[in-house]
């Protein structure tokens, strides 16, 4: 990263180590201002002139805070006094973070990098933010979705090529055919000559033709099939696979109406469009290049007149593609917009019930689904208002070509006959022409779909295994070290987190809610990355550990479990495919489901509803639970998990637990403390950083934050009685 | 009732701090120090608690204690009914940490690139050149009057009532909204 960016007007380059610009003054005016480091101090320069400076032997410490739409540098003396340095649009906030970074470096340790490795945080050629990736958008824009979809039809060739070859072999037959036809007319029936055996010849001709041309039909039809259908699965798979693989972040922000919308909608869009249009594409082209030639042959003079309207035609066709191509995009996202609505409402609908709020949605929904009509109307209506004029140039040519032709009949300068192949050339050169006329629109709506599937098939997953990554048998050893991690950049969760996990301890973790005890877990889990520090499983970096193997040894009950609409035994068995029914037996009878699936009619068999909802959350609980038991991870972590059971349950699953988890991790996170008495010891979060390690006892005798934490309990359980 | 019992019970209540509850003054830091209900805040930062619907109405006014919490010192109901300086001290306050460029002009949009929006448009400050990622979630019209804008870079725009522009820049806006 470039932290020498520019300089104030004025000052030397070497008599500075990092000079970085700003663009917003203490009033939030823009303003020119240039902020300069050395060594010794930071120099506040305004419109090239030097307005204020800071000694860094003054300064404590030094951070970059971000506002909402725009980042101050700050800095503490060592009264822990605040001071603003100064203020800059986002643009720049990667490159002040950095730099804030090394002068923290410097003030901790002593020790001034002068250059950084870190990357660019803006593309170079456009200042364009690169976000994390490589690659401008904007300088390396995605011009070929269309070359992006026809390789993708790579693995059908032999079928394309097939149906490709049928459709020219049936071209073929109908251009001669008028050539038979003018030999009919013009040596034939005009000269009224009875030469049979030219009659019969022609005749044979093209019955043969007709008859072949039934076969190259069903060639045709044949491959045509295959390709659509492998097309659209293929598409689909590859959608859904990408949604599987990609990392939690990348997924959450999309919702789930969205993602929907693009494995059915999208892909069924682009199955369509390459089938139909993707081989009609090549086919027309040629179809439209050879029937040009064919009649400048027969006739330039006409030709002439029916090409010249054609470039004319295509500019228009070209000009409206962009206008319309813009209104499918506004349908498209009416249409997701509408799914999503339709999406959230189906899935909450318990909340919409409970609080009347039918009308409410309804009248969203309403709306919401009017937009998208209206949407397509827009765009619609432009398109019907566009083709016929378009048409009207294309065909122009055509009514040029009757009368010249006419007149050069009564000019005797050409045969009835010659003139009746030709205008059949130019009735068929209307078959490419209509379908050019229709292509604006039809390539518009492709055009949105596959940006919107190349978007999701291309991006790149934040979380991706090192290329050492390998499968590993996981022994239980979990070390944190120095550990940072925020949701977003810089608006850090956890903060400096050190710890270490032996293997086959009990850890509990406590903390007020929000402090980030889920977080600690999604980053074992390594469904985010931590933004600096290390975990280390067994010693291993996790990034070393592929993610397969990682997840398949790590076991997770949550709060919010969630059960797929199915049977009780396919929930529980999801952990493990190949479980025995024995097995199953004995989780569910650890994890205390056992007696209470007995006395459900279906048993075993019986259907827990979507997303399990007509069994109690307490049951769901016990079978998430079940489920995780079944896993038989080495590292087994509990978030909550026995949060909605009453102590009584929650007493003989824990004693149940206390069997099972003997020997592997556990890390287990509860509101209710007394869940954790069982723990080897408690980690406490508190602001995002680790408070306390210890005991149940030590931390008692050190009250501190967990201290108050059971104090504060104690109370709540006084005031129930 | 329960208050007597402990504080951890106490309940929040919603402070609501008129022109007199309230100094502000501008510390030479470049921060912001109050004085209310007979103690000393430094540093504090005012939240807009409805920034789309009323820029002017219901700002918290919050201060950090020592160990790093937030804690609200009370709520300005309305900007409007401060003192004359008080005014100017809040709304120069505002106007940095929500730095909100306004869109006045759009001179062309284009769209279609990997999810991206590129947007050149004049805004108060500045003509400029605004690439919108993810610009399903980044360019969203709220209550069908506002247009907001948040770029790649995390800046924001926004136009407050979309009417108001120009015709030609409805037009263009009314494609991707
Ligand atoms: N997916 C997310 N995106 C952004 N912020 C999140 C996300 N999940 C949690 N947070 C925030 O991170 C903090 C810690 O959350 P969490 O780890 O769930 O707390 P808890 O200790 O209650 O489990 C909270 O402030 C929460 O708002
Ligand atoms: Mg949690």
């Amino acid at each position: 990263m470039n932290l020498k960016l520019s300089l104030p007007k004025g000052v030397d380059e070497q008599s500075v180590v990092f000079s970085l610009p700003f663009d917003i003054d203490r009033s939030a005016k823009r303003t020119d201002g240039h902020l300069t480091a050395t060594k010794e101090k930071l120099s506040v320069y305004y419109n090239g002139e030097l307005c204020e400076q800071f000694l860094l032997e003054d300064i404590m410490e030094i951070e970059v805070e971000q506002l909402i739409g725009c980042s101050m540098l700050c800095v503490k003396d060592a009264l822990g006094k605040q001071k603003f340095v100064c203020a800059f649009s986002q643009k720049h906030f990667m490159r002040f973070a950095e730099l804030a970074k090394i002068i923290e470096h410097y003030l901790k340790t002593g020790i001034f990098t002068e250059t950084t490795d870190a990357d660019e945080p803006a593309c170079p050629k456009c200042g364009i933010s690169l976000n994390g990736s490589k690659k401008c958008v904007y300088c390396e824009g995605d011009k070929g979705v269309f070359v992006k979809l026809i390789k993708r039809l790579a693995p059908y060739k032999k079928q394309f090529f097939f149906s490709l070859f049928a459709t020219f072999m049936l071209y073929a037959f109908d251009v001669i055919n008028p050539i038979f036809q003018r030999i009919l007319v013009d040596d034939l029936i005009v000269p009224n000559n009875a030469d049979w055996a030219l009659f019969f010849k022609v005749a044979a001709c093209i019955l043969v033709m007709n008859l072949s041309s039934v076969g190259f039909r069903l060639l045709q039809e044949n491959s045509n099939y295959k390709i659509s259908t492998a097309y659209g699965r293929d598409l689909r798979r590859d959608i859904f696979n990408k949604t599987q693989d990609l990392s939690m972040s990348n997924v959450a922000k999309r919702t789930a109406g969205e993602l929907i919308n693009r494995v059915s909608g999208d892909a069924a869009t682009l199955q369509d469009f390459m089938t139909r249009q993707g081989k009609d594409m090549i086919f027309q082209t040629v179809a439209l290049v050879a029937l040009v030639i064919i009649m400048f042959v027969t006739n330039w003079k006409l030709a002439l007149i029916v090409v010249i309207p054609l470039p004319f035609a295509a500019y228009l066709s070209i000009k409206s593609f962009n206008a319309i191509s813009i209104r499918y995009s506004r349908v498209w996202r009416c249409q997701c917009r509408a799914s999503e609505l339709l999406h959230d409402v189906l899935h909450g609908v318990r909340v919409v019930k409970n609080y009347g709020g039918e009308e409410r949605e309804i009248e969203a929904y309403r709306k919401a689904s009017g937009k998208w009509a209206d949407a397509v109307k827009r765009a619609d209506i432009l398109w019907y208002m566009v083709q016929p004029p378009i048409r009207y140039v294309f065909t122009i040519g055509e009514f040029c070509a009757l009368f010249f032709g006419g007149s050069m009949i009564l000019g005797g300068q050409m045969q009835l006959g010659e003139l009746i192949q030709f205008t059949t050339y130019v009735y068929m050169l209307y078959g490419p022409i209509q379908w050019l006329t229709s292509l604006p629109r039809v390539l518009a709506q492709a055009k949105v779909s596959a940006g919107k599937v190349f978007e999701v098939l291309e991006e790149q997953n934040d979380i991706r295994d090192n290329e050492s990554a390998k499968d590993i048998e996981i022994e239980g050893d979990i070390d944190f070290q120095n550990v940072f991690f925020g949701y977003k950049a810089y608006n850090p969760v956890l903060k400096d987190i050190s710890f270490s996990i032996k293997k086959g301890e009990m850890i509990g973790i406590v903390g007020h809610s929000g402090v980030g005890k889920s977080t600690l877990i999604n980053l074992i889990m390594r469904l985010y990355d931590p933004t600096a520090g290390v975990i280390k499983i067994d010693g291993m970096d996790i990034k070393d550990i592929s993610q397969n193997s990682l997840r398949s040894q790590v076991g997770v009950v949550l709060q919010e479990t969630f059960l797929f609409s199915g049977t009780v035994l396919e929930n529980i068995r999801y952990a493990k495919p190949d479980a025995s029914f024995e097995e199953i037996i004995t989780a569910a009878k650890i994890a205390n489901c056992h007696s209470f699936i007995t006395r459900m009619p279906d048993g075993y068999n019986t259907i827990v509803g979507e997303r399990g909802y007509s069994i109690s959350g307490g049951e769901r609980q016990r079978i998430a639970i079940a489920r995780a038991i079944l896993h038989d991870p080495k590292i087994l972590i509990l978030d909550e998990a026995t949060a909605s059971l009453d102590t009584e349950t929650e007493k003989q699953i824990q004693d149940a637990l206390d069997r099972l988890i003997a020997g592997r991790t556990t890390i287990a996170i509860a509101h209710r403390l007394s869940t954790l008495a069982n723990a080897d010891r408690l980690i406490v979060l508190d602001k995002g950083k680790v408070a306390e390690i210890g005991t149940h006892t030590e931390l008692l005798k050190n009250k501190g934050v967990y201290y108050n934490l059971v104090m504060a309990q104690r109370q709540t359980a006084k005031l129930k009685k | 009732m329960i208050k007597n019992t402990e504080s951890v019970f106490e309940v929040d209540t919603l402070k609501i701090l008129t022109d007199k509850d309230i100094a502000l003054h501008k510390a030479e830091s470049g921060f912001l120090n109050a004085e209310a209900f007979g103690e000393t805040y430094e540093r504090v930062s005012l939240t807009r608690l409805v920034p789309f619907m009323n820029e002017e109405k219901y700002i918290s006014v919050t201060y950090k204690t020592e160990d790093n919490e937030w804690k609200e010192i009370g709520v300005i109901e309305d900007i409007r009914k401060l003192s004359e300086e008080k005014q100017k001290i809040v709304r120069e306050y505002l106007s940095f940490k929500y730095y909100i460029p306004v869109i006045t002009k759009i001179n062309k949009i284009t769209d279609n690139r990997m999810g991206y929006l590129f947007l050149e448009a004049e805004t108060t400050a500045g003509p400029k050149k605004i690439a919108v990622n993810d610009w399903w979630h980044n360019f969203r019209m709220i209550q069908n009057k506002m247009l907001s804008v948040t770029d790649a870079d995390g800046n924001r725009y926004c136009v407050p009532e979309v009417e108001q522009l120009d015709k030609a820049s409805v037009k263009k806006l009314q494609l991707f909204i």
